[in-house]
């Protein structure tokens, strides 16, 4: 190697050094750590009762029914959130595409929702399903508590992650339009082919790998969600996600090892599901760094 | 900060000035830091401002010995517990006062966050109050904090439409039927707390327990855990049952009372003082009774509900604050409370005060109620036995006594070996 | 954009026109109804009419006079600052050294920053809860910048390696030839050409960490670091049994139209950061 390629080696790491540090000091280290802390009976509340239990706490969690229950909610609420997601995003991505008044308009307010605090828009539309404050139940005549049952709940919940993460989807999906080259659709009308031909047959394949993207970092984003249910109902009505789960067992109930337990869980969970999309789906990633 | 100054023949001359005022700028600051300890005393926001005023009290009485500083916490019970838990397991020195509700005892004391009171302390505190009440803020044969206030329920009932109260539960169910639509009965069957005091006072009134003595074993034997269950599911499967008993809570219970289409409320004392207040009409025609008992001849067991003082282990006074503590659930201060506030005293001698008397016309039946009240499974590990009750338990009209009864036994197990997940 | 004319032409752009409406509508309502209970009486909060009959200030002067809100403000403002002061500086060096320079492990840096952007941050809260009360960071400023900065870093280094891929960086041997000493030709050239996407960075970092709630919740316990979105979520109501819409509404309102006002001024800005990494490459 060349004293200049050394020069450049040692010059790169220097300053990736800080960013290396942080990310080793407050992800892998903690990340190691509560693998250690699942391994143990450790409750704060009975700090000298430590014991080391092995796979005990696995064996807890994995045959309890509050884990699967959430984790039932949690793919519900993926599922159903994202797929509607999608659709909505192309939709709001077609529109902003072929717009022409106000389109400046158009953007900020979608980036509205993008920029608003979680917690805010929970609230909001909490409020707004509010049997008392609320504009829902008066528009739609209707007298339930929405949080109060379970399913209207999960409605609700769907709804708020949907409102407030499209835009940002969307904003993805419109860059991807751009990609795809006017002379090909040109070519399509020519053939004779309609706007819904053009749109799947043209549009649709050429964006698959931004599709691909968006789907995978809002699958991930979904399948995390702790926030929005946190507000709206805390978990109440078997509405429990499986982050949910895991605040209750670490911060509410101090029982780190069990808790500690449910984290690496859930971290191994959103592993297959990253894996699912890059081996399954084929996405890759590694060429957007550039050559 | 160090300012370099310039040394000038002027600055030469008011620089020893200067330094002098800053000193004695520093000493005063110091001397204020030492002067009059500020104690904290966490408990949540009483509305009537009972609980300010007797931090008032005790810090002019202390005579600048102490102060005592009344910080809020959130109104909610679960959140109160959230947030002092976190911050006792974090070490937290500003803690010195903890207004406990009576199921925490236990937990703090074991988890080591409480200092216990001395013998002769304890004893001292303990002549002339309820024993339940003394029994809620002890473990393990010691004292853990000084009982202040107490609470319990009773049947509140219509005495326009009922000419004697019920006295089991066969027999309310089977009045509030008969009235019909006017007869529905108010209680708590939303998936917290409140639905497993229901349960657990059921319990104990049909002679059971939810652990053995020794406060490590399940008990919940089959009988009458079954019978407790079945009691349940008759009330909220009534035509009687209020149809949003799901999700009703202590408080949606007294407004659904108070607009006067109820006949029964199962409550605690301070339903009284807001009817008074915000439906005299209905107040006018309250009468109130005993809980029901389940069998005939046995009478009910309730379970006991209050504030108790601890002291924190972090605290940097200690001393100071069992004094403090001691002043704030005094005489006095409880019969301010009561008064003001409408939350029942622990010093037994008070309920047969003829201001206390005035203020609660039901004294008579709180004390015996009291008197035989039961406290909450005592362990460390309650609020995840709670959380395992409420959550089988709910919704009520959809209880199986023979199913839920091992389905009970099951998942306390699973929380008294700390593998509790609800 | 293509401009078809004539009387299709007028059919499309109403038929866009109303599509635009409606996504304006979808994305201010609850906006709206939150603007509108902010303003409302408390005793009108449960009247259901959309706009406030009666305009009162009653729940911003509470939210004001409130130290919980002020201490929260003041909190989120510093914590969510200097935690993308951070990210961002260490950001640039870091992407610079990955689009300029060759070295072994660039592409496992890469690696890294994706897994942390899809991380779950629950699995953490556990050991970092532990660690802080050891140190005694809970409940402190930097037990919160700590970890906002690592976990925006991610989008810091995506959105600047795309930013700097564009850069010339070749000008600046013009600008040396020209006769500029080596830290000149850095400032008068490439600073200029770095700096719109360093800018975007921030904005889009600062709005990442400032809009945390689950470290702000379980990090923190008192006034001394809890964050605005933690403060909104505990709000007391005044009364033991009175919910404090009104004023969470009025909070809601304080801290988000600042971001409405940066989204508004800088939407070009903030949607070339956001496409840029999907897009390149």
């Amino acid at each position: 190697m060349s004293r200049r390629t050394v020069a450049e080696h040692r010059l790169a790491w220097l300053l990736c050094a800080p960013t290396v540090i942080a990310m080793l000091l407050v992800t892998a280290y903690p990340m190691f750590y509560a693998l250690w802390l699942s391994l143990f009976r450790y409750d704060l509340r009975f700090p000298d009762e430590r014991q080391f239990i092995g796979l005990k706490n696995y064996f807890s969690v994995l045959s309890s029914e509050a884990w699967w229950q959430s984790l039932s909610n949690t793919l519900v609420i993926t599922l159903g959130s994202v797929s509607v997601e999608l659709v909505l995003g192309i939709i709001l991505a077609l529109v902003m595409h072929h717009t022409l008044i106000g389109r400046r308009w158009v953007r900020t307010s979608l980036l509205v929702p993008y920029g608003i605090i979680t917690v805010v828009a929970a609230m909001s539309w909490r409020f707004a399903f509010d049997p008392t404050t609320g504009f829902v139940n008066a528009l739609l005549g209707l007298e339930g508590a929405w949080l109060a049952e379970r399913w209207s709940a999960f409605f609700v919940i769907v709804l708020t992650e949907i409102w407030k993460t499209t835009p940002f989807m969307a904003l993805l999906l419109l860059a991807g339009l751009t990609l795809v080259p006017e002379e090909l659709l040109r070519a399509a009308r020519v053939d004779g082919a309609s706007a819904l031909q053009r749109f799947f047959k043209v549009t649709l394949p050429l964006m698959r790998p931004v599709i691909l993207v968006a789907l995978l970092f809002r699958t991930l984003d979904a399948f995390r969600i702790f926030d929005t249910v946190f507000i709206l109902t805390r978990g109440a009505q078997s509405t429990e996600s499986v982050s949910i789960l895991g605040y209750n067992a670490l911060i509410t109930r101090l029982n780190l090892g069990l808790g500690s337990a449910i984290s690496i869980l859930i971290f191994l969970c959103v592993l297959a599901i990253a894996a699912l999309y890059i081996k399954g789906f084929g996405i890759d990633l590694t060429h957007r760094e550039g050559a | 900060m160090f300012i370099m100054l310039p040394m000038t023949s002027s600055t030469r001359s008011t620089t020893p000035i200067l330094l002098a005022l800053v000193l004695s700028i520093l000493v005063a600051c110091a001397e204020q830091a030492q002067e009059t300890p500020r104690l904290r005393w966490y408990v949540f926001n009483e509305r009537s401002g009972a609980f300010e005023q007797a931090a008032r009290r005790c810090t002019q009485a202390a005579q600048g010995r102490y102060q005592i500083e009344f910080t809020a916490l959130p109104a909610d019970a679960d959140q109160q517990r959230e947030q002092l838990v976190r911050r006792l397991a974090a070490g937290d020195a500003d803690i010195d006062i903890i207004g406990m509700d009576v199921i925490w005892t236990a937990e703090f004391a074991k988890a080591g966050w409480l200092l216990p009171w001395r013998e002769a302390a304890a004893n001292r505190l303990l002549e002339g109050r309820l024993a339940s009440a003394i029994d809620s803020a002890s473990y393990h044969q010691r004292l853990w904090a000084v009982p202040f206030t107490t609470n319990t329920q009773l049947l509140w009932y219509r005495t326009d439409r009922v000419d004697s109260p019920p006295k089991t539960w066969d027999e309310l169910i089977g009045l509030a039927e008969q009235l019909g639509e006017l007869g529905t009965i108010q209680a708590q069957g939303e998936r917290y707390e409140g639905l497993t005091v229901f349960f657990v006072s059921l319990l104990a009134s049909v002679g059971g327990s939810v652990l053995e003595p020794d406060g490590r074993t399940v008990s919940l034997e089959d009988g009458p855990t079954r019978q407790a269950l079945s009691v349940m599911r008759q009330l909220a499967n009534s035509s009687a049952a209020d149809p949003a008993l799901a999700t009703a809570r202590e408080d949606q219970a007294r407004l659904a009372f108070e607009t006067g289409e109820s006949s029964f409320m199962l409550n605690y004392t301070f339903v009284w003082p807001s009817a008074q207040a915000n439906a005299p009409e209905v107040a006018g025609h309250m009468g109130w009774a005993r809980w029901p008992a389940v069998i005939e001849g046995q009478p009910s067991r309730v379970s006991i509900g209050g504030i108790n003082l601890g002291i924190g282990a972090y605290s940097r006074h200690p001393e100071l604050a069992f004094e403090a503590a001691e002043c704030i659930a005094s005489e006095s201060n409880q019969r301010l409370a009561a008064t003001l506030g409408g939350m029942p005293p622990t010093i037994e001698a008070l309920y047969d005060d003829k201001e206390i008397r005035e203020t609660f016309p039901f004294a008579e039946q709180l004390r015996e109620t009291l008197r035989d009240a039961i406290s909450r499974p005592r362990t460390p590990l309650y609020a995840d036995i709670s959380l395992a009750i409420s959550h089988i338990l709910h919704p009520m009209r959809e209880i199986d006594p023979a199913k839920d009864s091992e389905r009970l036994r099951n998942a306390v197990r699973r929380a008294l070996r700390s593998e509790g997940l609800q | 954009m293509t401009a078809v004319g004539g009387g299709s032409g007028l059919k499309e752009r109403l038929f866009w026109g109303l599509g635009s409406a409606l996504v304006v509508i979808y994305a201010l309502i609850p906006v709206a109804w939150t603007v509108s209970l902010s303003l409302k009486r408390g005793a009108d909060l449960g009247d259901n009419h959309f706009l406030p009959r009666v305009v009162s200030l009653e729940h911003y002067e509470a939210v004001f006079r409130d130290p919980q809100f002020s201490a929260a403000l003041w909190n989120s403002i510093g914590i969510a600052g200097i935690s993308t002061l951070a990210a961002v500086l260490l950001g640039m060096f870091t992407a610079y050294a990955i689009v300029r320079l060759e070295f072994p492990g660039r592409r496992l840096i890469l690696a890294a920053a994706l897994s942390i952007a899809m991380f779950p941050s629950i699995s953490i809260i556990g050991p970092l809860f532990n660690m802080w009360r050891t140190l005694g960071l809970y409940d402190s400023w930097l037990g919160l910048i700590l970890p906002y900065m690592t976990f925006t870093l991610p989008l810091a280094i995506w959105i600047l390696s795309a930013f700097f891929r564009e850069i010339p960086w070749d000008l600046d041997k013009a600008a040396r030839v020209d006769g500029a000493t080596p830290l000149q030709a850095f400032v008068r050239v490439i600073v200029p050409l770095a700096a719109p996407g360093v800018f975007t960075t921030t904005i889009l970092v600062f709005m990442f960490a400032w809009n945390d709630f689950l470290f702000a919740i379980s990090l923190t316990s008192t006034n001394d670091a809890r964050t605005v979105p933690a403060a909104i979520a505990f709000f007391t109501g005044s009364s033991r049994f009175q919910q404090p819409t009104g004023s969470i509404a009025a909070a809601s309102v304080v801290v988000t139209l600042p971001i409405i006002l940066v989204v508004l001024l800088f939407q070009r800005r903030i949607v070339a950061g956001l496409t840029s990494g999907a897009v390149k490459g």
